[in-house]
């Protein structure tokens, strides 16, 4: 009896400690044979998550890399990732997904990591946001919305896809500020994501939508809605409207997603990684992804997007200041 | 403080009847979680400072008072009703015998075995701590089979990773051993 | 007509043998998927994205269809015989549906969950063949002071949850609505309750509560009181759905969908709130009242139609707006963009043959969810027949890998123990439980809505009414609410000389 006890318990004790390894051997020997794990800050679907997928699936696809695992840790508009991205210290086998919303977040969160603790490996793709009213609006042109912006900045309700600190925020907040509106005037109301926004475009609920361009392109097409002005450094083709310079606002202000990887990894690593997205940029895969979902290639390798990093983060924290968010 | 201030005066003839009167209004217990919440919450709304763009009377400060003035106002009527005599009838249930009293080691080992997978997931792994989970419940509930038991538990904790590892691509701790071979 | 057309052909493109067996595959990896725990049906088409990377457009969508479909199903299951949602649409069904499942009547509990997922979610697509253009008009229309006097409504709804003792339900409302707060502000970003705490910054899940407050709360106190004695098991009883049952059931099923396709097809109406509605409407409507708690089928048939036909809503603004107004929709969203779609007001012209295949599939893939579950409702049930402490010790299992693989911390279980003490906490003093699910529900979308309507009126505080639409919502609340004193009127009259003092004698107590 004693004995058929202890073999029960050996038994199972062997069970859980020797089949996981085994069932996942064929798997981690690839990670000698060079393999990725990237982490997607937000759930599956959202905007890093597609971006990482994809990338994943072209490097696959190109064979640069024989395995590259996604996986979600989403949380906190992408902190709580940056924070497990960050304790990895040293780790050249991870990457995460990331954009200009983490930027935001690490101040609206007043997480204690932040993105300049990473090691910045590629910029990727950047779309830019557009100024939209419906069909229905009275407003015909930028100028025009401005000028009843001014007059009156509470009756003008701005709606944008993303929180406080998102891009659709910090991009209002920049046009107010360069027209000589103070920010904290500005009647900002978040929806949830760009989906719930379109309808209140379209619903004439808000003055004028601020939300990235990709969502919007069929509405834009059908004359749904009319776009006053894309925040982009240029015109965009397909859509009918001139950039904020154009329209006499002096703001430039992209959307924009990229890679970044733990710190204190070694050169190395480091210069491995940025190859990797190199290469990545380079392949037909990765082309036709980008015009598949309509992204703007936007390649910045290593040090490059290092600086860019540092000045979004100025940007965005200079706004945030502004308004009392950091 | 106050307790040690208070004993000598009452020890000898209130004990016994004010723990008596207590255990019978325990219930008051649930008045003192319901103004301690309130108490949290009031606390942690005045402390949201208001010094940022905020458009519209209503900022992120009022619900939260609302619903901590209601907790506390709650808590007062609740101990207004079990003072008066009213009592929360305790949820019955297939199987659940409310004649007996209440078995309190039965509880602190199930907490125990759902504490215990918290600690050691990321320590031993999902395949172990799961099994340790599954095992130290059926124990803490009056199972006592210790061929069939383990067994189980291994078992199902190593089907729950492989599906969820391997088939789904939902990574779990796999253990110390993993990447060993 | 010429939708009718358009249909036919749909179901010529959606009923050719490949995609019958797509349609019939999701469905099955689908309900498979959405029992896991903490697998929702959002999560199980996002997984089982990759698997249809092999296939052309119209097949993948076919089969997104039944996974779809299939994982609420799925979610359901879970709910109603381990008392652990899969999701938030089957929170609800967990009320009555895991007490039906206790008393042996899991098989028919299963069948009504079914049969209203198929009666929801036929009516709902019908709907929206019918209506969708009209239907997205509309839908853009509705806006933040709509959506708050719906919550409105709502909150009078709750009293009739209260259970025996107002004092405690309102307490279990409190709780619920204190939970509900944590997490960051969504209109101006500050933290509230958080304690600093990053895991706490988006706030606590519904499912997480729900789970935590049923399943582990009530795993804890049966371990309190275990009946010891007599080890007999669940009697299974019989296998199919009574006629007593169907009599009462038949109603719900129609009834839901009436509330649910209308809350799926607005932007921010999910599902979670209507099933809440759908619920009580039963239960007001129930001539079982005291039935609802402990096993009322009318509990679990209502809901389960208001779940599916809310999914055939959410479509509606995703296939005419390109409004994704759920996680699953985005999730498809992001699959369609996958494919180099891009839905919104011109996807019925550009791909009409795709749209209108995805849409007679929706109706194979509830047939077939229908025809595979429904025989197999029998054999879940059996389940519940294992021995206590695996019940119990599984349904705790089951309760930790919902929480822990959905974002791989520890933290979630923590959370999760410490709502499931308090679960524990409110059986022992009689605080049901039901409020304060719907207080995490209701609270911050109130709050957001509330907010939201104020600051688009620029804080004037008529923007809370200055739409027909809350204007009758709130005349239909203003009716409910006096609706003791109209009725005292009216029956005075009625029945003239002796019973109105009996009659008003305990209006007044009240």
């Amino acid at each position: 009896m004693r004995i058929r006890n202890w073999l029960a318990v050996v038994g199972a004790l062997a069970v859980v400690v020797l089949v996981p390894p085994l069932l996942t051997s064929s798997a981690e020997s690839a990670s000698t044979l060079r393999s990725l794990r990237v982490l997607v800050p937000n759930s599956p679907g959202g905007g890093y998550d597609v971006t990482a997928r994809t990338a994943a699936k072209a490097m696959e696809d190109a064979d640069l890399l024989r395995n590259a695992e996604v996986f979600n840790l989403p949380g906190a508009g992408g902190t709580v990732g940056l924070g497990r991205t960050v304790s990895e210290r040293g780790n050249g086998k991870l990457v995460m997904s990331m954009g200009l919303g983490v930027v935001g977040s690490v101040y609206t969160n007043k997480a204690p990591s932040s993105l300049l603790d990473t090691t910045p490996i590629a910029k990727l793709i950047e779309e830019p946001d557009i100024v939209v009213v419906g069909k229905d609006s009275p407003y015909r042109s930028l100028d025009e919305l401005v000028t009843a912006w001014k007059a009156n900045p509470g009756a003008v309700q701005v709606g944008g896809g993303s929180s406080p600190g998102g891009p659709d925020h910090l991009a209002p907040m920049l046009i107010a500020k360069a027209v000589g509106l103070d920010p904290r005037t500005v009647n900002y109301i978040p929806f949830d994501g760009g989906g719930e926004l379109l309808a209140s475009v379209l619903g004439g609920k808000v003055a004028f939508g601020v939300s990235g361009v990709g969502e919007y392109r069929d509405q834009i097409e059908a004359g749904q809605i009319r776009v006053l002005a894309v925040t982009s450094g240029s015109r965009l083709s397909g859509v009918d409207a001139p950039t904020l310079r154009e329209a006499g606002v002096d703001v430039e202000f992209n959307n924009w997603r990229g890679v970044v990887a733990p710190p204190g990894i070694s050169d190395a690593d480091r210069a491995r990684l940025v190859d990797l997205f190199t290469d990545l940029h380079g392949t037909p895969q990765w082309r036709e992804a980008l015009t598949r979902n309509g992204w703007t290639d936007a390649f910045a390798p290593g040090d490059e997007f290092g600086a860019f990093l540092r000045e979004e983060n100025d940007r965005v924290a200079t706004v945030l200041k502004d308004l009392g968010l950091a | 403080m106050h307790t040690v201030v208070n004993e000598p005066v009452d020890k000898p003839v209130n004990k016994p009847l004010s723990r008596a009167w207590l255990r019978e209004r325990s219930e008051l217990g649930v008045s003192a979680i319901l103004v301690g919440l309130g108490v949290l919450v009031l606390v942690d709304a005045i402390r949201i400072h208001t010094d940022f763009a905020q458009r519209g009377p209503v900022g992120p400060k009022a619900v939260p008072v609302v619903v901590g003035v209601g907790l506390i106002v709650v808590a007062a009527l609740l101990a207004r009703d079990v003072l008066r005599g009213g009592r929360g009838e305790a949820e019955g249930g297939e199987d659940i015998d409310l004649t007996e009293p209440a078995d309190w080691r039965t509880v602190l080992l199930l907490c125990g075995a759902f504490l215990a997978n918290a600690a050691l997931i990321g320590v031993v792994g999902f395949p172990i701590s799961g099994a340790i989970l599954f095992w130290g419940a059926a124990y803490a509930l009056g199972s006592r089979n210790y061929v069939r038991d383990p067994l189980i538990a291994a078992g199902l904790s190593v089907v729950t990773f492989v599906l969820f590892n391997n088939l789904l691509g939902v990574p779990l701790p796999g253990g110390p051993l993993v990447g060993m071979f | 007509m010429d939708s009718f057309n358009n249909l036919l052909e749909g179901f010529a493109t959606a009923l050719t043998p490949t995609h019958l067996a797509l349609a019939a595959l999701g469905v099955l990896l689908g309900t498979a998927i959405g029992v896991l725990p903490g697998i929702g049906p959002a999560m199980a088409v996002a997984l089982l994205l990759p698997v249809t990377y092999g296939l052309e457009p119209t097949g993948a969508f076919i089969m997104f269809a039944g996974i779809y479909y299939g994982g609420m199903f799925g979610g359901s299951t879970t709910s109603i015989l381990l008392n652990t949602p899969g999701e938030s649409a089957a929170v609800v069904a967990a009320i009555d549906g895991n007490p039906m499942a206790r008393k042996g009547r899991g098989a028919q509990a299963l069948a009504a969950a079914a049969i209203g997922h198929f009666v929801g979610g036929i009516i709902g697509t019908t709907l929206l063949v019918l209506l969708a253009p009209t239907v997205a008009k509309f839908a853009v229309d509705i806006g933040a002071p709509d959506f708050f006097a719906i919550m409105v409504l709502a909150f009078i709804a709750v009293t009739s949850v209260l259970g025996a003792s107002r004092v405690r339900g309102f307490a279990s409302l409190l709780i619920g609505l204190t939970i509900g707060l944590v997490g960051l502000d969504e209109m101006t970003g500050q933290q509230r309750l958080t304690f600093g705490s990053l895991h706490l910054a988006d706030g606590i899940d519904v499912v997480v509560v729900a789970v935590a407050l049923f399943a582990v709360g009530e795993s804890l106190w049966v371990a309190a009181h275990l009946r010891r004695k007599p080890a007999k098991p669940i009697p299974v009883g019989r296998p199919w759905l009574h006629k007593a049952d169907l009599k009462r059931a038949w109603k719900p099923w129609l009834r839901g969908p009436m509330i649910g396709f209308p809350f799926g097809a607005v932007p921010a109406g999910g599902a979670e709130i209507p099933t809440f509605l759908s619920y009580v409407t039963e239960k007001r409507l129930s001539k079982h009242r005291e039935e609802f708690g402990k096993g009322a089928i009318e509990g679990v048939a209502g809901p389960e139609a208001t779940a599916s036909a809310s999914a055939a809503g959410t479509l509606v603004s995703m296939l005419t707006l390109g409004l994704p107004t759920t996680a699953v929709a985005a999730v498809m969203l992001a699959a369609f963009q996958q494919y180099g779609i891009q839905p919104g007001p011109l996807l019925f012209e550009r791909e009409s043959a795709l749209v209108w295949g995805l849409i007679a599939s929706l109706f194979i893939g509830l047939c077939l969810l229908l025809v595979l579950n429904l025989p197999l409702a029998p054999v879940w049930a059996k389940l519940l027949r294992i021995p206590r402490p695996y019940l119990y010790a599984g349904i705790l299992f089951f309760a930790s890998v919902g929480a822990y693989a959905v974002n791989a911390d520890v933290f979630d279980l923590l959370v999760m123990f410490v709502i499931g003490v308090l679960g524990f906490v409110m059986r022992r003093y009689g605080l049901p439980v039901l409020p304060a699910i719907i207080g995490v529900i209701l609270g911050p979308a109130a709050e957001q809505q509330m907010r939201r309507a104020l600051q688009l009126s620029d804080g004037s505080l008529t923007g809370l009414f200055n739409t027909p639409f809350a204007l009758v919502v709130y005349g239909i609340v203003v009716v409910l609410l006096s609706w003791p004193l109209i009725r005292r009127l009216i029956r005075k009259p009625a029945p003239p000389a002796e019973p109105s003092p009996q009659v008003e004698r305990p209006k007044v107590d009240a």
